[in-house]
């Protein structure tokens, strides 16, 4: 399968996904929708999540796994959560502008 | 399979570089504290077969007699005074909790290049030469006999001991990043006045133990 982008090529600002498609029957969705959080990360941080998630979320099975010491592991998970809450703080920048954008056009 | 997992999992297999300059990456807590405390009972042992004092959180002094339990102190002193000062440091700092058996027990482990420095201190040459200046210095002790080339290797030794200080003050620092994971200018900065406050201290505490149990002035 082909790496899902999330960053734009041209200006780096987070991509949203604007289509969708149903394999099945072939109906297709048209719209702007928010990638999930965990789906904006880098890939290397979202097979991090995984493979944390399929050890229980231990920290020392993970240190395990990886041949690598326990702080070294949790400093790598807090890196993630920085990420995530970085995600986050933007995406709610991002959509107050957009609410403000809309009132201001409404007005 | 995630090329950087991948990385990862490579990371763990033997790379000299990050075993000689980040071993914490792969080894912290209980083990590294039990290495790190073993490598300070060694090198405090070897310290009093030759006389070599770590007396202070990165000194190193040749000369001065004393029980065998004083350099082991000093050596403990050592290790903790910077591993409290910078614990403390890392939960000022840190956002997020980190383990103290981290931090004690890397900090114990970066400890271990003054093994070396004290087996250079064990070498014939090395040893007349430094209890030759120690008696000159102090005006104490026998004339000591030396030969042309102690000198020699008391340069070699000089050098060895300040490639492993600076070595050690490497290890030191990587310790207290991975520990508490910090990074930057904030991690340097507050790493620096660590070693200063404890370099202090540790001054203190065995300049209290030594005129109090080893030589009461």
């Amino acid at each position: 399968m082909r790496k899902l982008p999330t960053i734009c090529p041209s200006c780096n600002s987070r991509l949203k996904v604007k289509r969708l498609l149903c394999e099945n029957c072939g109906t297709e969705l048209e719209g702007v929708y928010e990638l999930p959080a965990l789906a904006s990360l880098p890939a290397a941080d979202q097979e991090f999540v995984l493979q944390f998630v399929k050890v229980s979320g231990s920290l020392k099975e993970m240190a395990k796994l990886l041949g690598l010491s326990y702080p070294t592991v949790r400093n790598r998970l807090d890196d993630v959560i920085n990420r995530i809450n970085e995600l986050e703080k933007n995406r709610n920048n991002s959509t107050r502008k957009e609410e403000q954008n809309e009132s201001g056009n409404s007005d | 399979m995630n090329q950087e997992i991948a990385i990862d999992k490579g990371a763990g297999k033997l790379q000299l570089g990050q075993w000689m300059f980040n071993p914490f990456q792969f080894i912290a807590g209980g083990k590294a504290l039990f290495m790190g405390v073993v490598f300070i009972l060694v090198t405090s042992i070897l310290g009093s077969i030759s006389n070599t004092h770590f007396d202070g959180v990165l000194d190193v002094h040749s000369g001065l007699a004393a029980p065998a339990w004083f350099f082991v102190a000093e050596g403990l002193i050592d290790w903790l005074s910077l591993a409290v000062v910078l614990a403390l440091f890392g939960l000022l700092l840190r956002q997020l909790s980190f383990r103290m058996i981290d931090i004690f027990g890397t900090q114990a482990l970066a400890r271990w290049p003054h093994i070396i420095t004290a087996i250079v201190a064990l070498t014939p040459g090395y040893q007349r030469y430094s209890v030759y200046i120690a008696n000159k210095v102090l005006k104490t002790g026998p004339a000591v006999t030396i030969y042309d080339t102690d000198i020699l290797f008391f340069a070699l030794g000089i050098i060895v001991l300040l490639c492993m200080a600076i070595w050690m003050v490497v290890l030191m620092y990587k310790a207290y990043s991975v520990s508490c994971n910090l990074k930057g200018a904030k991690a340097i900065f507050s790493f620096i006045a660590g070693l200063i406050i404890a370099e202090i201290l540790s001054k203190l505490g065995i300049w209290w133990l030594f005129t109090t149990y080893v030589k009461p002035t």
